[in-house]
């Protein structure tokens, strides 16, 4: 992905009238951010998807609609914060399947993910009842205290 | 050199890291509570983690929360900073089994001398003269009022832990004792995680001189002269200037071979500081050892030339002092201001909220250290320090009025700041003569404690 895709990727957002593009594509991930003029936001970062920033979380205008903040804005919905930092994991392993997908329904005590911190997995529990309708951050992904994980409905 | 260093720590200090970190061309992470979203050290780095709630137990004092932060941003090292976990052995250890290198001492370092008791016990060993002292952490009432019969009153009840004036109390007897035990020891809790404290004599009316250490991993140790702090209000530094008015050549010379011998003796490596009282005889007694980088430093950079946080990046790389002690030139007189969000005229009652108007001061002479910017919101969670006004001239008149200059340029409204007492400290004939002690502030103050 080099200079011919990101002079697309910023034509694209021109021509739609983007302020953020994110694209990930084999194990790189690219976000263009205008620059709002304060001085301190940076335009262009290259974030290889392992690594973590603290704008990760925020609203992404990709090929996902569903990923945006707006969720938390709709009446009865809940998000699920992380409690620590770390890496985010779907599942016990790469060979098992993830604890919960969307549209699963869930109760308080059941596993729905693993956050591994200093090479200890940790298991985290669901504290509320309801069904999953967004899961907003990749497996692998590395998160921060505070990041919102999933969205529910509750039941 | 490393290319990426994480600090761990907030305000006007992570500011100065990410400052001297930038200038080696080495990549930064902030980490920060979720009460700090808008400091100025989080909107600098390259990269920002959020660690925790507003509560130091839960970001900056939460370990795993910052190592497992250095983990996913895969930094080289960790840089403590002042306070929080910059002196916790324990954390410099893991960061060793992490494969991350602490910039700072080892923890062998730490442990001997960050523990206040450990550490006396340690410089009287090394032929440094001592305060007397209870030998071991006083835990009940009974112990401590047996101590201080034997020592006689005026003690003081200091945290083993810690410094910063934190878990510290001045008793003349029993009743007072008793009270500041309990206390002294609450206090040690909350700063430093740890409740253990100490008694000693109390000296009166010394003057508190320290020396800055620097030491390589190769065994060489100087010192880079000394910063007097007598000007403390509750043990808690409010000017330090350098050189000390106290001090001629022979007596500088003396204890800075004093303070760099006992660091060579332990092995210290790093940046560190070793704190002497200065008693009216001018007799020299070692307080205690700062394992770490101290507020004050830039007094010491300014009439040094050097960049102290810099030479503890480049010896935690592994590399050598690159300048023996007599390279070690001075010029000057430096005098530094600590900023507080408190309110003088109101003993002192923390003033934090938001910082609608900021004008910092500029012109020859003048460094200002703030993460304050217009329109912050100082969060009453942290520290009240909110700045630092270091001052360098020719001689210590020429810093004092550059000092005064520079305190009537400063405007950080609607918030209450030390400002106004600065400036009266700056116009007081006993601290423009040079002739205080640590009772200087009281004494300004008409009060007694």
């Amino acid at each position: 992905m080099y200079i011919k895709e990101i002079k697309d990727m910023i034509h694209l957002m021109n021509e739609n009238n983007l302020a953020e593009l994110e694209i990930e594509k084999d194990g790189l991930k690219i976000r263009l951010k205008k620059s709002s003029g304060t001085g301190f936001e940076k335009t262009i970062e290259f974030v290889p998807a392992t690594s973590g920033h603290h704008g990760a979380h925020q609203a992404q205008a990709s090929e996902v609609p569903a990923k945006t903040a707006q969720a938390a804005e709709k009446k009865n919905v809940l998000e699920i914060k992380a409690p620590m930092v770390g890496t985010f994991y779907r599942a016990p392993s790469p060979e098992t399947p993830s604890y919960v997908n969307i549209g699963d329904q869930i109760e308080p005590g059941q596993i729905i993910c693993i956050i591994e911190a200093m090479k200890l997995m940790n298991e985290i529990k669901a504290e509320v009842k309801g069904k999953i309708i967004d899961i907003q951050v990749d497996n692998g992904e590395p998160i921060e205290f505070g990041q919102v994980l999933f969205v529910i409905e509750p039941a | 050199m490393f290319s990426k260093i994480l600090i761990a720590n907030r305000g006007e200090v992570a500011l100065r890291i990410i400052r001297a970190c930038k200038e080696l061309g080495i990549r930064t992470v902030a980490v920060y509570s979720q009460a700090d979203i808008s400091s100025l050290h989080v909107k600098l780095a390259d990269e920002a983690i959020c660690i925790g709630s507003a509560a130091s137990s839960s970001s900056y004092l939460n370990i795993p929360s910052i190592i497992s932060a250095a983990e996913i941003t895969d930094v080289e090292a960790i840089h403590p900073g002042y306070g929080f976990l910059a002196e916790d052995a324990h954390f410099a250890e893991i960061c060793e089994s992490c494969k991350i290198k602490f910039i700072g001492p080892t923890p062998e370092n730490i442990r001997l001398m960050g523990d206040k008791m450990v550490a006396k016990e340690t410089a009287r060993k090394a032929g440094l003269p001592v305060i007397p002292g209870s030998r071991a952490i006083v835990k009940t009432k009974e112990e401590a009022m047996k101590i201080a019969k034997e020592m006689k009153y005026p003690v003081i009840v200091k945290a083993a832990a810690g410094g910063g004036g934190k878990g510290m109390r001045i008793c003349h007897n029993d009743v007072r004792l008793i009270g500041a035990l309990l206390t002294a020891q609450r206090e040690a809790e909350s700063a430093f995680g740890n409740p253990d404290v100490y008694i000693e004599k109390y000296i009166e009316k010394p003057r508190h001189i320290e020396f800055q250490i620097l030491g390589d991993k190769f065994g060489h140790v100087i010192h880079l002269g000394e910063r007097d702090c007598t000007i403390q209000r509750r043990h808690q530094k409010l000017i330090e200037e350098t050189p000390s008015p106290a001090l001629d050549h022979k007596l500088r010379k003396k204890m800075g071979e004093c303070a760099a011998k006992c660091a060579k003796t332990i092995g210290y490596v790093n940046a560190g500081t070793i704190e002497f009282l200065l008693d009216k005889d001018n007799s020299f007694y070692f307080m205690e050892m700062n394992t770490r980088i101290q507020v004050e430093h830039p007094i010491t950079e300014a009439v040094t030339g050097l960049d102290l946080v810099k030479e503890q990046i480049r010896i935690a790389f592994g590399e050598k002092l690159r300048f023996k002690q007599d390279d070690i030139r001075f010029s000057g007189s430096a005098i530094e201001c600590r900023i507080n969000a408190e309110d003088p005229d109101n003993d002192f009652l923390p003033s934090p909220g938001k910082v609608a108007t900021l004008n910092l001061p500029g012109g020859p002479g003048v460094r200002m250290d703030t993460h304050v910017y217009q329109g912050y919101e100082i969060s009453p969670y942290y520290d009240s320090m909110i700045g630092k006004l270091i001052c360098h001239g020719r001689d210590r008149l020429e810093a004092i009025a550059i000092c005064k200059r520079a305190l009537d340029e400063i405007i950080i409204e609607p918030i209450k700041t030390t400002v106004p007492f600065h400036k009266r400290v700056m116009n007081d004939t006993s601290f423009i003569r040079g002739r205080f002690s640590t009772d200087f502030v009281e004494s300004l103050f008409g009060k007694t404690e």
